[in-house]
């Protein structure tokens, strides 16, 4: 689905010219549920961001399908996310005026042929705190409301940046459980960034970052349920 | 079905309500003015047209001794005019019970079997005048009023010397008289000048004018220029004593009425463009600082596909939002006002019926205006919003590149707190925000100086028409000019102690192709009483040749000093002299001519002659004084400094008041409103970075400290900024109320400049006391766990 060549990532010039991606090739295929290990500073981020078409590259190849990303307007994108891509991140990012339903509901709204926001809380095990606030929620809650917004319009590509960074192991594991779910159920291509290497064993493929590039790749004969791991 | 997008907008909008609110009503505030006033103006200027065209006001106007009424038909056919009204107009003194003072006024005759052709009377009270009755009157309402006149009292009436009691008929009212004052008086005086009505019959056998009239008014044909008619006019009635027919344009009720809409215009829009500054410089601060703190939202809302234009509207309702609530504030308030201010006017000008008239253009325009100011307010905020790249908002903003501040680079910070230091590094951080910051508070000082100002100012055009300019007590004028041997007379009244004599002379002044109609006024040499006074409080010397006028007239006529003016005597044998120019003065109502007595004389070539005289009278002694003059035939008004300025302080000076009070509460629900905003928002911003202090061991003294800094810094910089801004606001728009009536001067007071100081200071403690409380209920922990 995503085919990635030479791809760099340049921020800043001269002196404080910083290389977050240094020339990436990677091809990532439909329904695969991929964990992306690495370092603070690896450049995991930044190619998370570059194929959720969050930010365009400095130079190289990055397809999503038919889609050049790397030659979309900023209407092509906004469409690309909207249509294709779910996002979860590290601090959830739910909006505190708004109830889980509406949370999720915000994302149905906009999208093509969304799930009910109901359903999509009662598939991370939400159904019954529906009307909650983010701020009445736990950390775990949040995350999986997250879980449920991003996936409720049945996205192609889930992509997930340190999905359990701020959680404790146990809720790690359950929100882990949600997403397994999502990618096993409905098939979408699930990319997991994570500096927590107990993760790779849930995953299809492993994929090792450093210093900008893919420093090594392993492949998992079969996936071990979230619910087994421990950190 | 509301979407998830407006829920959001309505919660946030809740939690931010204090600030939302105070937008509004500052809003509010300018959008009720501005309603207000140009609602005024559309009350004012349609009822006036209503009643002109209901009650035939005439747009030609002249005063002549005496024609027999064949001239009056002959005026009827020169071309151009529509409709002619012939009557007798004469000066009568009055006697009225419980007065000390003689009043003076008006008589106007009436047709005694048919209506009036022009200028129609409306009957308030009572009943018309009975044909072929006798001894009855009817009075215009604004002095029966301050005399407590109804209809079947009676009143004593000096006519052409006699002495006659007349039973009120009726209390009237007269488009020739919307504005009732003793011609060539700035000020009313209802009590001791009014207007009467009597049956022709009765005024012509009283005044020696059977079959005659002296004074005639016309209107003209549809399309007809006045200027020719006017000539022809001025022709036909020449050799009957004409002095000079006029417009409406030089109408002395007229130009009142106008006057004042020209007030009101200034007023409704000069006050509601520095409230609607204030609101778009408020809406802008809440926006901006809203929208960072919501980078991470709005991020979101871009990664999970939201378009950049959705989001920009989305936050564009924010101000749509607090603009719907400013309106519907600034409407109802404006409504409620008006219908107020609208009652004061009763005060001033008599119209049958005047009302509130809800100007709706002006609620249209406001909205526009209210809806313009804010989106300009928000617009940059927003654009940024929508040009925020969604990698980039998911970071919190970066973090600012502190540097030593100003104090430390100059090497006296250690003069310095701790908390002071934070604040001023957090100042220069971001100017753009101090600076929007600054304008808020400085705007909001300013406009708390305008209403004040004009108090100011009001109080000072008293003292110097009063006390500088009127130094006498008491003024009287004569029905006909005489020989100065009368005022020896009068100096032997009781209590008299020193007596001036003068001369007034109604001419036509002119300068190339504008001219005004005025008296002329001769005083004696060295005068201690009526002085002209120029800038600066210096008295003008009368010079022995050559003419004073007021500098508004000069202004109005184009002339300056060294100019040779047309002066049209209209009395006597009507010559035209040309007069330089020798000075001008500094008057500040109405408009003046002034020349030295005997050099008048000598211009007029009709001998030694005054025309009236003032007074300065033992306080102990003005009864029997005034009560002297009541039995002086002669004697055709008087005029009492005393009971002009108490009269003056009821109902001018207090109108003036009642705007006053509400301009002043308007500013200082302003001033209130950007602190308490800024309080608010700097607190919400730095929730977090207020929160590790607190957690790394700063007491709340401290952390509020820190924020209180910033405030009194911002504070200290932006209040003589607004003193100086709220100087020359006042300025202008005092400036702008220059008109031939009143001429205010701008007058800025320090007990102003403290009461505006005060204001902001007592508004940032109440700010400060808010913010301190809410430093107290920090979530320590829930601000430091993650961003929301």
């Amino acid at each position: 689905m995503f085919h990635v060549r030479g791809l760099t990532k340049t921020y800043g010039v001269g002196e404080a010219e910083v290389h977050a991606l240094a020339g990436v090739d990677l091809d990532l295929n439909a329904g695969e549920l991929i964990v992306l290990l690495g370092p603070s500073g690896s450049g995991k981020t930044t190619l998370l961001n570059n194929l959720g078409g969050l930010d365009v590259p400095t130079q190289g190849e990055l397809r999503y399908r038919d889609l050049d990303l790397t030659q979309a307007t900023p209407d092509e994108l906004t469409r690309y996310r909207r249509d294709s891509v779910g996002f979860i991140f590290q601090f959830y990012n739910l909006i505190p005026s708004l109830t889980a339903r509406e949370n999720v509901g915000l994302i149905t709204e906009i999208a093509r042929d969304p799930m009910d926001p109901r359903s999509a809380l009662e598939l991370v095990n939400l159904g019954a705190r529906l009307d909650h606030f983010p701020a009445q929620l736990s950390g775990g809650e949040q995350q999986r409301v997250a879980i449920a917004r991003a996936i409720a319009k049945r996205p192609e590509v889930l992509l997930c940046d340190e999905p359990t960074g701020a959680l404790d192991v146990r809720t790690g594991i359950v929100v882990l459980d949600a997403i397994e779910r999502v990618n096993r159920e409905l098939g979408t291509l699930t990319v997991i960034i994570t500096h927590n290497a107990v993760m790779a064993d849930m995953a299809d493929r492993v994929i090792h970052f450093l210093d900008g590039r893919v420093h090594r790749e392993s492949r998992n004969s079969n996936r071990v349920p979230p619910s087994t791991l421990r950190w | 079905m509301i979407s998830q997008l407006d829920r959001k907008l309505l919660r946030d909008l809740s939690r931010m309500k204090g600030q939302a609110i105070a937008v509004a009503v500052v809003m509010g505030c300018g959008l009720a003015m501005m309603i207000m006033a140009r609602s005024l103006i559309h009350s004012l200027e349609d009822t006036r047209r209503e009643y002109y065209e209901a009650h035939r006001f005439a747009e030609l106007f002249a005063h002549l001794k005496r024609a027999p009424i064949s001239v009056a038909d002959r005026a009827a056919t020169i071309p151009g005019i529509a409709a002619v009204q012939a009557d007798i107009s004469a000066q009568v003194t009055l006697d009225i019970a419980g007065l000390d003072e003689p009043a003076s006024g008006l008589v106007r005759s009436l047709p005694d079997y048919s209506t009036p052709v022009l200028n129609r009377l409306f009957l308030r009270r009572g009943r018309w005048l009975q044909p072929g009755s006798r001894g009855q009157v009817l009075v215009g309402e604004a002095f029966a009023d301050a005399n407590q006149l109804q209809p079947g009292d009676s009143v004593v009436m000096l006519l052409n010397g006699r002495r006659q009691e007349l039973r009120i008929a009726g209390i009237v009212l007269s488009p020739e008289f919307v504005f009732e004052s003793r011609p060539g008086a700035a000020l009313p005086d209802n009590r001791t000048y009014g207007i009467f009505w009597m049956t022709e019959e009765e005024v012509a056998a009283a005044f020696d004018l059977d079959g005659a009239f002296n004074h005639l008014t016309a209107t003209l044909a549809p399309g007809a220029a006045a200027r020719p008619v006017m000539a022809a006019l001025d022709a036909l009635l020449a050799p009957y004593g004409g002095r000079g027919c006029y417009s409406r344009a030089d109408h002395p009720s007229h130009i009142r009425v106008s006057d004042e809409i020209r007030i009101l215009q200034v007023l409704s829009i000069g006050f509601p463009v520095v409230f609607l500054s204030v609101a778009a410089f408020m809406t802008h601060a809440v926006l901006s600082r809203l929208l960072n703190l919501q980078r991470e939202q709005i991020a979101i809302l871009k990664a999970f596909g939201f378009a950049s234009g959705q989001i920009g509207l989305h936050y564009l309702k924010f101000s749509v939002a607090m603009v719907a609530g400013g309106a519907l504030l600034g409407t109802f308030g404006g409504i409620g006002l008006g219908h107020r201010l609208v009652g004061m006017y009763h005060l001033f000008f008599r119209f049958p019926d005047l009302h509130f008239r809800l100007d709706y253009l002006a609620v249209g325009i406001a909205l526009v205006v209210g809806a313009l100011a804010a989106t300009a307010g928000v617009f940059g905020a927003v654009r940024r919003a929508m040009n925020l790249p969604p990698a980039e908002a998911m970071r919190p903003e970066p973090p600012a590149s502190f540097r030593p501040a100003v104090v430390e680079r100059l090497g006296i910070a250690s003069l310095f707190s701790h908390s002071f230091r934070i604040a001023v590094r957090n100042i220069e951080r971001r100017p753009a925000q101090a600076f929007f910051t600054i304008a808020g508070l400085a705007l909001a000082t300013a406009l708390l100086i305008i209403p004040n100002c004009f108090r100011d100012s009001v109080e000072e055009l008293l003292g110097f028409q009063w006390d500088v300019v009127q130094r006498q007590d008491i003024n009287l004028g004569l029905f006909d000019p005489a020989h100065p041997s009368v005022v020896a007379e009068l100096q032997h009244l009781p209590g008299v102690q020193s007596v001036e004599p003068f001369r007034s002379v109604p001419i036509r002044i002119r300068s190339g192709h504008r001219s005004r109609q005025l008296g002329l006024m001769g005083l004696p040499a060295g005068a201690g009483h009526s002085r002209v006074i120029e800038a600066g409080y210096h008295e003008i010397a009368m010079p022995t040749a050559g003419i004073v006028v007021s500098r508004k007239l000069a202004e109005v006529l184009g002339a300056r000093p060294g100019d040779t003016l047309s002066v049209e005597v209209l009395e006597g044998e009507q010559r035209t002299h040309g007069l330089r120019l020798v000075g001008l003065a500094d008057d500040l109502t109405g408009i003046s001519a002034y020349m030295e007595l005997h050099a008048l004389n000598r211009l007029l070539q009709d001998g030694d002659r005054v025309s009236g005289a003032s007074f300065t009278v033992d306080a102990n002694r003005r009864r029997d004084f005034l009560h002297a003059l009541k039995d002086i035939p002669k004697i055709s008004w008087v005029g009492i400094k005393e009971s002009l300025r108490e009269n003056f302080r009821k109902t001018t000076a207090a109108s003036i008041n009642l705007i006053q009070s509400i301009y002043l509460t308007f500013a200082t629900i302003v001033a209130f409103g950007v602190i308490y905003n800024n309080a608010r928002i700097s607190l919400a911003e730095r929730a977090r970075e207020l929160a590790t202090l607190r957690v790394i061991g700063f007491t709340q003294r401290e952390v509020g400290g820190v924020l209180l800094t910033e405030l009194i810094l911002l504070a200290v910089l932006a209040v003589p900024i607004g003193l100086l801004l709220g100087t020359g606001f006042a300025r202008g728009i005092i400036e702008m109320v220059n008109t031939e009536t009143v001429r205010l001067p701008a007058r800025i007071t320090a007990h102003n400049y403290a009461f505006a100081v005060l204001t902001v200071t007592t508004a940032s403690a109440l700010s400060a006391m808010v913010v301190l409380r809410r430093v107290r209920r920090l979530n320590l922990v829930g601000a430091l766990k993650a961003p929301e």
